[in-house]
Protein backbone atom coordinates (compact mmCIF):
# COMPACT_ATOMS: atom_id res chain seq x y z
CA UNK A 1 0.00 0.00 0.00
CA UNK A 2 1.02 3.85 -0.85
CA UNK A 3 1.73 5.42 2.48
CA UNK A 4 0.71 8.87 0.98
CA UNK A 5 -2.95 7.79 -0.77
CA UNK A 6 -3.52 4.99 0.30
CA UNK A 7 -3.87 3.24 -2.59
CA UNK A 8 -3.09 -0.97 -2.78
CA UNK A 9 -0.34 -1.12 -5.15
CA UNK A 10 -1.77 -4.14 -7.11
CA UNK A 11 0.92 -7.14 -8.54
CA UNK A 12 1.51 -6.38 -12.34
CA UNK A 13 -1.21 -7.53 -14.73
CA UNK A 14 -0.53 -9.55 -17.86
CA UNK A 15 -1.39 -6.71 -19.99
CA UNK A 16 1.38 -5.58 -18.55
CA UNK A 17 3.78 -7.87 -19.43
CA UNK A 18 5.72 -6.23 -21.98
CA UNK A 19 6.95 -3.50 -19.87
CA UNK A 20 9.44 -5.89 -18.46
CA UNK A 21 10.93 -6.84 -21.40
CA UNK A 22 12.22 -4.85 -24.59
CA UNK A 23 9.12 -5.45 -26.60
CA UNK A 24 5.87 -3.04 -27.02
CA UNK A 25 7.93 -1.23 -29.23
CA UNK A 26 10.92 -0.02 -26.81
CA UNK A 27 8.91 1.91 -25.18
CA UNK A 28 9.54 3.36 -22.08
CA UNK A 29 7.26 2.39 -19.05
CA UNK A 30 5.50 6.08 -18.69
CA UNK A 31 5.38 5.97 -22.78
CA UNK A 32 4.07 2.60 -23.01
CA UNK A 33 1.05 3.93 -20.16
CA UNK A 34 0.55 7.07 -22.26
CA UNK A 35 0.36 4.77 -25.41
CA UNK A 36 -2.19 2.64 -23.47
CA UNK A 37 -4.42 5.08 -22.16
CA UNK A 38 -4.69 6.98 -25.97
CA UNK A 39 -5.32 3.44 -27.22
CA UNK A 40 -8.22 2.48 -24.55
CA UNK A 41 -9.54 5.85 -25.37
CA UNK A 42 -9.97 5.26 -28.42
CA UNK A 43 -12.55 3.10 -27.41
CA UNK A 44 -14.03 4.71 -24.43
CA UNK A 45 -14.47 8.34 -26.09
CA UNK A 46 -17.29 6.07 -27.65
CA UNK A 47 -19.26 5.55 -24.76
CA UNK A 48 -18.75 9.62 -22.84
CA UNK A 49 -15.65 8.10 -20.96
CA UNK A 50 -12.22 9.06 -20.64
CA UNK A 51 -9.20 7.39 -19.21
CA UNK A 52 -6.22 8.99 -17.50
CA UNK A 53 -2.98 7.92 -15.93
CA UNK A 54 -3.05 8.47 -12.03
CA UNK A 55 0.29 8.33 -10.51
CA UNK A 56 1.76 5.97 -12.86
CA UNK A 57 0.26 3.27 -10.97
CA UNK A 58 -3.17 3.27 -11.52
CA UNK A 59 -5.80 4.68 -14.06
CA UNK A 60 -8.51 6.91 -13.41
CA UNK A 61 -11.57 6.26 -15.13
CA UNK A 62 -14.20 9.50 -15.82
CA UNK A 63 -17.42 9.92 -17.04
CA UNK A 64 -18.69 13.80 -18.81
CA UNK A 65 -21.56 13.75 -16.11
CA UNK A 66 -18.40 13.32 -13.46
CA UNK A 67 -18.24 9.92 -12.18
CA UNK A 68 -14.81 8.65 -11.60
CA UNK A 69 -13.41 5.23 -10.43
CA UNK A 70 -9.83 4.60 -10.04
CA UNK A 71 -8.51 0.76 -11.72
CA UNK A 72 -4.99 -0.44 -11.28
CA UNK A 73 -4.90 -2.26 -14.90
CA UNK A 74 -6.57 -2.02 -17.91
CA UNK A 75 -8.43 -5.18 -17.41
CA UNK A 76 -10.13 -3.13 -14.94
CA UNK A 77 -11.19 -0.65 -16.92
CA UNK A 78 -13.75 -2.18 -18.85
CA UNK A 79 -16.35 -3.79 -15.69
CA UNK A 80 -15.67 -0.07 -14.42
CA UNK A 81 -16.48 1.71 -17.78
CA UNK A 82 -19.90 -0.57 -17.55
CA UNK A 83 -20.58 0.41 -13.99
CA UNK A 84 -20.64 3.86 -15.13
CA UNK A 85 -21.88 3.92 -18.33
CA UNK A 86 -24.30 0.93 -17.27
CA UNK A 87 -24.34 -0.38 -20.68
CA UNK A 88 -22.08 -3.49 -21.86
CA UNK A 89 -19.06 -2.18 -24.18
CA UNK A 90 -18.47 -5.73 -26.27
CA UNK A 91 -15.48 -5.59 -28.47
CA UNK A 92 -17.72 -7.94 -31.04
CA UNK A 93 -20.58 -5.41 -31.07
CA UNK A 94 -21.21 -4.49 -35.20
CA UNK A 95 -21.61 -0.60 -34.64
CA UNK A 96 -18.16 -0.53 -33.04
CA UNK A 97 -16.18 -2.62 -35.02
CA UNK A 98 -17.83 -0.84 -38.04
CA UNK A 99 -16.95 2.48 -36.20
CA UNK A 100 -13.46 1.56 -36.14
CA UNK A 101 -13.38 0.05 -39.29
CA UNK A 102 -14.28 3.01 -40.63
CA UNK A 103 -11.29 4.96 -39.12
CA UNK B 1 7.54 -11.34 -19.44
CA UNK B 2 8.59 -14.46 -17.54
CA UNK B 3 10.84 -16.80 -18.99
CA UNK B 4 11.93 -20.30 -17.63
CA UNK B 5 13.49 -19.92 -13.90
CA UNK B 6 13.50 -22.22 -10.69
CA UNK B 7 10.03 -22.03 -9.87
CA UNK B 8 8.69 -25.08 -8.56
CA UNK B 9 6.36 -26.10 -11.84
CA UNK B 10 3.09 -27.49 -10.84
CA UNK B 11 1.13 -29.68 -13.45
CA UNK B 12 -2.73 -30.79 -12.85
CA UNK B 13 -4.31 -33.29 -13.63
CA UNK B 14 -8.03 -33.33 -14.73
CA UNK B 15 -10.54 -35.61 -16.21
CA UNK B 16 -13.89 -36.74 -15.20
CA UNK B 17 -14.69 -39.20 -13.21
CA UNK B 18 -13.72 -42.46 -13.84
CA UNK B 19 -11.81 -41.07 -16.42
CA UNK B 20 -8.49 -42.90 -15.50
CA UNK B 21 -6.62 -39.58 -13.77
CA UNK B 22 -5.25 -41.99 -10.77
CA UNK B 23 -4.00 -44.67 -12.94
CA UNK B 24 -1.76 -41.88 -15.16
CA UNK B 25 -1.35 -40.70 -11.65
CA UNK B 26 0.23 -43.74 -10.76
CA UNK B 27 1.96 -44.62 -13.86
CA UNK B 28 3.54 -41.18 -13.89
CA UNK B 29 4.84 -41.80 -10.35
CA UNK B 30 6.56 -44.63 -11.42
CA UNK B 31 9.02 -43.14 -13.18
CA UNK B 32 12.50 -42.01 -11.43
CA UNK B 33 11.73 -38.71 -12.95
CA UNK B 34 8.75 -38.38 -10.61
CA UNK B 35 11.06 -39.59 -7.53
CA UNK B 36 10.57 -35.49 -6.33
CA UNK B 37 7.24 -35.06 -7.00
CA UNK B 38 5.01 -33.55 -4.06
CA UNK B 39 0.90 -35.01 -5.09
CA UNK B 40 -2.02 -32.86 -4.22
CA UNK B 41 -4.97 -34.94 -4.62
CA UNK B 42 -8.52 -34.45 -3.87
CA UNK B 43 -10.96 -36.53 -2.05
CA UNK B 44 -14.40 -36.61 -3.95
CA UNK B 45 -17.10 -38.47 -1.63
CA UNK B 46 -17.11 -40.95 1.61
CA UNK B 47 -14.27 -42.76 0.49
CA UNK B 48 -10.74 -41.41 -0.26
CA UNK B 49 -9.75 -44.12 -2.58
CA UNK B 50 -7.60 -41.79 -4.83
CA UNK B 51 -5.52 -41.21 -1.42
CA UNK B 52 -5.03 -44.75 -0.73
CA UNK B 53 -3.73 -45.81 -4.31
CA UNK B 54 -1.16 -42.84 -3.88
CA UNK B 55 -0.11 -43.50 -0.48
CA UNK B 56 3.32 -44.39 -2.17
CA UNK B 57 4.75 -40.88 -2.47
CA UNK B 58 4.18 -40.97 1.54
CA UNK B 59 4.94 -37.36 2.87
CA UNK B 60 4.43 -35.66 0.13
CA UNK B 61 0.84 -35.97 -0.16
CA UNK B 62 -1.34 -33.68 0.89
CA UNK B 63 -5.22 -34.81 1.19
CA UNK B 64 -7.29 -31.87 0.92
CA UNK B 65 -10.35 -32.04 2.75
CA UNK B 66 -12.80 -30.09 0.74
CA UNK B 67 -15.37 -31.71 -1.50
CA UNK B 68 -14.36 -29.56 -4.80
CA UNK B 69 -11.00 -28.39 -5.39
CA UNK B 70 -12.17 -25.65 -8.06
CA UNK B 71 -14.86 -23.79 -6.33
CA UNK B 72 -15.57 -24.34 -2.80
CA UNK B 73 -11.39 -25.02 -1.51
CA UNK B 74 -9.75 -22.44 -3.51
CA UNK B 75 -8.32 -21.61 -0.19
CA UNK B 76 -7.19 -24.79 0.69
CA UNK B 77 -5.28 -25.47 -2.54
CA UNK B 78 -3.22 -22.22 -1.68
CA UNK B 79 -2.82 -23.39 1.56
CA UNK B 80 -1.92 -26.46 0.57
CA UNK B 81 0.77 -24.68 -1.77
CA UNK B 82 2.07 -22.67 0.86
CA UNK B 83 2.00 -25.52 3.56
CA UNK B 84 4.15 -27.44 1.04
CA UNK B 85 6.32 -24.79 0.21
CA UNK B 86 6.78 -23.80 4.30
CA UNK B 87 7.25 -27.35 5.00
CA UNK B 88 10.03 -27.71 2.20
CA UNK B 89 12.23 -24.59 3.35
CA UNK B 90 11.72 -25.91 7.45
CA UNK B 91 12.98 -29.34 5.72
CA UNK B 92 10.36 -31.03 6.93
CA UNK B 93 9.46 -32.99 3.94
CA UNK B 94 11.82 -34.20 1.87
CA UNK B 95 12.98 -31.40 -0.85
CA UNK B 96 10.43 -31.75 -4.42
CA UNK B 97 10.81 -30.52 -7.64
CA UNK B 98 7.96 -30.93 -9.15
CA UNK B 99 3.87 -30.64 -7.79
CA UNK B 100 0.74 -32.52 -9.39
CA UNK B 101 -2.58 -31.79 -8.69
CA UNK B 102 -5.06 -34.28 -9.35
CA UNK B 103 -8.59 -32.85 -9.47
CA UNK B 104 -11.69 -34.09 -8.94
CA UNK B 105 -13.85 -34.76 -11.75
CA UNK B 106 -16.41 -32.54 -11.73
CA UNK B 107 -13.86 -29.75 -11.58
CA UNK B 108 -13.59 -26.40 -13.22
CA UNK B 109 -9.91 -26.21 -14.13
CA UNK B 110 -10.23 -22.36 -14.49
CA UNK B 111 -10.34 -21.29 -10.36
CA UNK B 112 -7.33 -23.92 -10.08
CA UNK B 113 -5.10 -22.20 -12.56
CA UNK B 114 -6.35 -18.84 -11.19
CA UNK B 115 -5.24 -19.77 -7.73
CA UNK B 116 -1.52 -20.95 -8.99
CA UNK B 117 -1.60 -18.18 -11.68
CA UNK B 118 -3.10 -14.95 -9.47
CA UNK B 119 -2.01 -15.92 -5.16
CA UNK B 120 0.93 -13.55 -4.69
CA UNK B 121 3.04 -15.98 -2.55
CA UNK B 122 2.26 -19.10 -4.93
CA UNK B 123 3.35 -17.36 -8.38
CA UNK B 124 6.65 -16.29 -7.09
CA UNK B 125 7.39 -19.97 -6.22
CA UNK B 126 5.55 -22.44 -8.62
CA UNK B 127 5.13 -22.49 -12.23
CA UNK B 128 2.08 -23.37 -13.75
CA UNK B 129 3.19 -26.53 -16.53
CA UNK B 130 1.07 -28.72 -18.51
CA UNK B 131 -2.45 -29.26 -17.95
CA UNK B 132 -3.43 -32.68 -18.53
CA UNK B 133 -6.79 -34.01 -19.40
CA UNK B 134 -7.76 -37.69 -19.21
CA UNK B 135 -10.81 -38.38 -21.67
CA UNK B 136 -12.31 -41.93 -20.91
CA UNK B 137 -13.16 -43.50 -24.91
CA UNK B 138 -15.93 -45.31 -23.90
CA UNK B 139 -17.80 -43.04 -22.22
CA UNK B 140 -16.79 -39.58 -23.49
CA UNK B 141 -19.99 -39.03 -24.98
CA UNK B 142 -21.92 -39.72 -22.21
CA UNK B 143 -19.06 -37.25 -20.10
CA UNK B 144 -19.15 -34.52 -22.58
CA UNK B 145 -22.61 -34.38 -22.63
CA UNK B 146 -23.47 -34.50 -19.10
CA UNK B 147 -21.35 -31.25 -17.68
CA UNK B 148 -20.04 -28.35 -18.62
CA UNK B 149 -17.24 -29.28 -16.91
CA UNK B 150 -15.70 -32.12 -19.39
CA UNK B 151 -15.82 -29.39 -21.96
CA UNK B 152 -13.81 -27.00 -19.76
CA UNK B 153 -11.44 -29.83 -18.95
CA UNK B 154 -10.67 -30.83 -22.80
CA UNK B 155 -10.70 -26.96 -23.88
CA UNK B 156 -7.82 -26.23 -20.78
CA UNK B 157 -5.73 -28.88 -21.49
CA UNK B 158 -2.13 -28.90 -23.11
CA UNK B 159 -2.38 -32.97 -22.96
CA UNK B 160 -5.08 -35.27 -23.85
CA UNK B 161 -4.93 -38.53 -22.60
CA UNK B 162 -6.94 -40.89 -24.26
CA UNK B 163 -7.75 -43.82 -21.93
CA UNK B 164 -9.38 -47.34 -22.11
CA UNK B 165 -9.23 -47.46 -25.51
CA UNK B 166 -8.26 -50.68 -25.80
CA UNK B 167 -12.09 -51.19 -24.62
CA UNK B 168 -13.50 -49.26 -27.46
CA UNK B 169 -15.59 -50.40 -29.98
CA UNK B 170 -14.13 -50.41 -33.59
CA UNK B 171 -13.46 -46.26 -34.55
CA UNK B 172 -14.54 -45.14 -31.15
CA UNK B 173 -11.09 -44.04 -31.05
CA UNK B 174 -10.38 -42.34 -34.19
CA UNK B 175 -13.68 -40.67 -34.01
CA UNK B 176 -12.81 -38.89 -30.54
CA UNK B 177 -9.59 -38.33 -31.79
CA UNK B 178 -10.94 -36.31 -34.10
CA UNK B 179 -13.56 -34.68 -32.03
CA UNK B 180 -10.77 -33.75 -29.20
CA UNK B 181 -8.85 -32.54 -32.25
CA UNK B 182 -11.85 -29.94 -33.52
CA UNK B 183 -12.53 -28.77 -29.72
CA UNK B 184 -9.00 -28.21 -28.69
CA UNK B 185 -6.32 -28.41 -31.85
CA UNK B 186 -3.67 -26.56 -29.51
CA UNK B 187 -3.44 -29.85 -27.51
CA UNK B 188 -1.60 -33.15 -28.00
CA UNK B 189 -3.17 -36.08 -27.78
CA UNK B 190 -1.60 -39.49 -25.78
CA UNK B 191 -3.04 -43.00 -26.09
CA UNK B 192 -2.08 -44.31 -22.04
CA UNK B 193 -3.40 -47.85 -23.76
CA UNK B 194 -0.89 -47.98 -26.29
CA UNK B 195 2.00 -45.14 -25.82
CA UNK B 196 4.25 -46.08 -23.06
CA UNK B 197 4.49 -43.30 -20.47
CA UNK B 198 6.83 -40.50 -21.95
CA UNK B 199 7.28 -38.15 -18.96
CA UNK B 200 8.70 -35.56 -20.79
CA UNK B 201 6.24 -35.13 -23.03
CA UNK B 202 3.05 -35.30 -20.84
CA UNK B 203 4.47 -32.66 -17.93
CA UNK B 204 7.43 -31.00 -19.21
CA UNK B 205 7.91 -30.29 -22.94
CA UNK B 206 5.74 -27.44 -23.77
CA UNK B 207 4.71 -25.81 -26.59
CA UNK B 208 7.69 -24.15 -28.82
CA UNK B 209 10.35 -25.07 -26.04
CA UNK B 210 8.94 -23.07 -23.06
CA UNK B 211 10.29 -25.21 -20.06
CA UNK B 212 9.56 -25.39 -16.41
CA UNK B 213 12.88 -25.60 -14.30
CA UNK B 214 15.94 -25.48 -15.79
CA UNK B 215 15.78 -25.25 -19.33
CA UNK B 216 15.76 -28.22 -21.68
CA UNK B 217 15.52 -27.13 -25.48
CA UNK B 218 13.42 -29.73 -26.84
CA UNK B 219 10.99 -27.64 -29.27
CA UNK B 220 7.57 -28.73 -29.91
CA UNK B 221 6.54 -27.54 -32.74
CA UNK B 222 3.13 -28.13 -34.85
CA UNK B 223 0.85 -27.15 -31.97
CA UNK B 224 -0.50 -23.97 -33.58
CA UNK B 225 0.60 -23.72 -37.19
CA UNK B 226 -0.39 -26.73 -38.59
CA UNK B 227 -3.89 -26.18 -37.10
CA UNK B 228 -4.96 -23.51 -39.80
CA UNK B 229 -8.35 -23.77 -40.77
CA UNK B 230 -9.45 -26.40 -38.74
CA UNK B 231 -12.29 -28.59 -39.85
CA UNK B 232 -14.74 -30.80 -37.74
CA UNK B 233 -15.43 -34.67 -39.70
CA UNK B 234 -19.17 -34.27 -38.65
CA UNK B 235 -19.69 -38.11 -40.50
CA UNK B 236 -16.96 -39.93 -37.99
CA UNK B 237 -18.36 -38.64 -34.96
CA UNK B 238 -21.92 -39.48 -34.97
CA UNK B 239 -23.53 -38.37 -31.42
CA UNK B 240 -20.46 -36.76 -30.04
CA UNK B 241 -21.16 -33.61 -31.82
CA UNK B 242 -24.54 -33.45 -30.37
CA UNK B 243 -23.17 -32.41 -27.58
CA UNK B 244 -20.33 -30.12 -28.95
CA UNK B 245 -21.45 -28.32 -31.37
CA UNK B 246 -22.21 -25.05 -29.60
CA UNK B 247 -18.50 -25.41 -28.90
CA UNK B 248 -15.83 -24.56 -31.80
CA UNK B 249 -12.08 -24.07 -32.24
CA UNK B 250 -10.50 -22.02 -34.87
CA UNK B 251 -7.27 -20.40 -35.73
CA UNK B 252 -6.33 -16.70 -36.84
CA UNK B 253 -3.26 -15.86 -38.49
CA UNK B 254 -2.09 -12.18 -38.95
CA UNK B 255 0.25 -10.85 -41.17
CA UNK B 256 1.27 -8.26 -39.49
CA UNK B 257 3.58 -7.69 -36.29
CA UNK B 258 1.21 -6.48 -33.94
CA UNK B 259 0.93 -3.60 -31.17
CA UNK B 260 1.24 -5.67 -27.62
CA UNK B 261 -0.53 -2.52 -26.25
CA UNK B 262 -3.57 -3.07 -28.83
CA UNK B 263 -3.24 -6.66 -28.70
CA UNK B 264 -3.84 -6.52 -24.51
CA UNK B 265 -6.72 -3.94 -24.74
CA UNK B 266 -8.81 -6.09 -27.29
CA UNK B 267 -8.57 -9.18 -25.58
CA UNK B 268 -8.99 -7.88 -22.10
CA UNK B 269 -12.00 -6.14 -23.88
CA UNK B 270 -12.75 -9.99 -25.11
CA UNK B 271 -12.32 -11.69 -22.04
CA UNK B 272 -14.86 -8.70 -19.89
CA UNK B 273 -17.94 -9.73 -21.90
CA UNK B 274 -16.93 -12.95 -23.26
CA UNK B 275 -14.71 -14.75 -20.77
CA UNK B 276 -16.63 -17.60 -20.20
CA UNK B 277 -17.32 -18.37 -23.70
CA UNK B 278 -13.56 -18.11 -24.47
CA UNK B 279 -12.92 -21.53 -23.21
CA UNK B 280 -9.50 -20.94 -24.52
CA UNK B 281 -6.92 -19.07 -25.95
CA UNK B 282 -3.62 -19.95 -27.59
CA UNK B 283 -0.83 -18.69 -29.43
CA UNK B 284 1.87 -16.99 -30.68
CA UNK B 285 2.15 -13.44 -31.37
CA UNK B 286 4.58 -11.13 -33.67
CA UNK B 287 5.27 -8.50 -31.73
CA UNK B 288 6.65 -4.94 -33.02
CA UNK B 289 9.70 -4.32 -31.43
CA UNK B 290 10.35 -7.95 -30.59
CA UNK B 291 12.15 -10.53 -33.10
CA UNK B 292 11.18 -13.85 -31.61
CA UNK B 293 7.64 -14.46 -30.55
CA UNK B 294 5.08 -13.93 -27.75
CA UNK B 295 3.56 -17.12 -26.44
CA UNK B 296 0.10 -16.42 -24.43
CA UNK B 297 -2.11 -19.18 -23.14
CA UNK B 298 -5.75 -18.26 -21.00
CA UNK B 299 -8.45 -20.63 -20.22
CA UNK B 300 -11.77 -18.35 -19.90
CA UNK B 301 -11.21 -15.20 -17.85
CA UNK B 302 -7.63 -16.01 -16.85
CA UNK B 303 -4.25 -15.29 -18.51
CA UNK B 304 -1.07 -16.54 -17.91
CA UNK B 305 1.73 -14.46 -18.21
CA UNK B 306 2.99 -13.73 -21.67
CA UNK B 307 6.73 -15.48 -22.58
CA UNK B 308 9.13 -14.28 -24.72
CA UNK B 309 9.99 -17.37 -26.71
CA UNK B 310 13.68 -17.89 -27.72
CA UNK B 311 12.95 -18.31 -31.23
CA UNK B 312 10.15 -19.02 -33.71
CA UNK B 313 9.48 -22.29 -34.28
CA UNK B 314 9.30 -22.38 -37.64
CA UNK B 315 9.79 -19.72 -40.82
CA UNK B 316 6.57 -18.33 -40.60
CA UNK B 317 7.11 -15.40 -38.51
CA UNK B 318 3.43 -14.43 -38.09
CA UNK B 319 1.42 -14.27 -35.43
CA UNK B 320 -1.53 -17.57 -35.05
CA UNK B 321 -3.76 -17.28 -32.06
CA UNK B 322 -6.04 -20.52 -31.58
CA UNK B 323 -9.51 -19.98 -29.93
CA UNK B 324 -11.92 -22.25 -28.58
CA UNK B 325 -15.30 -20.69 -28.17
CA UNK B 326 -18.99 -21.15 -27.28
CA UNK B 327 -21.60 -19.50 -29.36
CA UNK B 328 -19.10 -17.22 -30.52
CA UNK B 329 -19.21 -16.24 -34.39
CA UNK B 330 -15.36 -16.74 -36.03
CA UNK B 331 -15.72 -13.93 -38.64
CA UNK B 332 -16.61 -11.21 -36.18
CA UNK B 333 -14.13 -12.23 -33.90
CA UNK B 334 -11.25 -11.91 -36.49
CA UNK B 335 -12.91 -8.26 -37.78
CA UNK B 336 -12.53 -7.32 -34.25
CA UNK B 337 -9.25 -8.35 -33.36
CA UNK B 338 -7.67 -6.21 -36.83
CA UNK B 339 -9.96 -3.46 -36.51
CA UNK B 340 -8.66 -3.13 -32.80
CA UNK B 341 -5.43 -3.26 -34.47
CA UNK B 342 -5.78 -1.22 -37.56
CA UNK B 343 -6.83 1.68 -34.53
CA UNK B 344 -3.39 1.55 -33.86
CA UNK B 345 -2.13 1.88 -37.26
CA UNK B 346 -4.28 4.86 -37.65
CA UNK B 347 -3.23 6.79 -34.58
CA UNK B 348 0.64 5.94 -35.78
CA UNK B 349 -0.54 7.18 -39.03
CA UNK B 350 -1.90 10.60 -37.57
CA UNK B 351 0.99 11.07 -35.53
Amino acid sequence: MCGLCGIFLTESHWTDAALAASGSGGRTRRHERLHRVALANRILKRYGLKLTDWQGSAYLLGSQTGQTAIVPSVAAVWPAAERLRRQSIDPLDERLIEALEEN
Amino acid sequence: MTSGSSLTPVNVLTGFLGSGKTTLLQRLLRSRRMERTAVLINEFGDIGLDHLLVQQVDESVLLLQSGCICCSIRDDLKSALRGLLSRRERHEIPAFDRVVIETTGLADPGPILYTLLSEPVIRHHFQLGNVITTVDVVNADLHLSRNREGIKQVAAADRLVLTKSDLAEPGQTAALRDELARLNPSARLWDAAEDPVDVDFLLDVMPYGRQPGPARHRLEGGDLGRRRGMAAKPAAVGGLRRHTDSVSSFSLILDRPMDWTAFGIWLSLLLNRHGDDVLRVKGILCVEGTETPVFINGVQHIVHPPQHLERWPTEDYRSRIVFITRGIDQGRLRRSLEAFCRLRVAELSAA
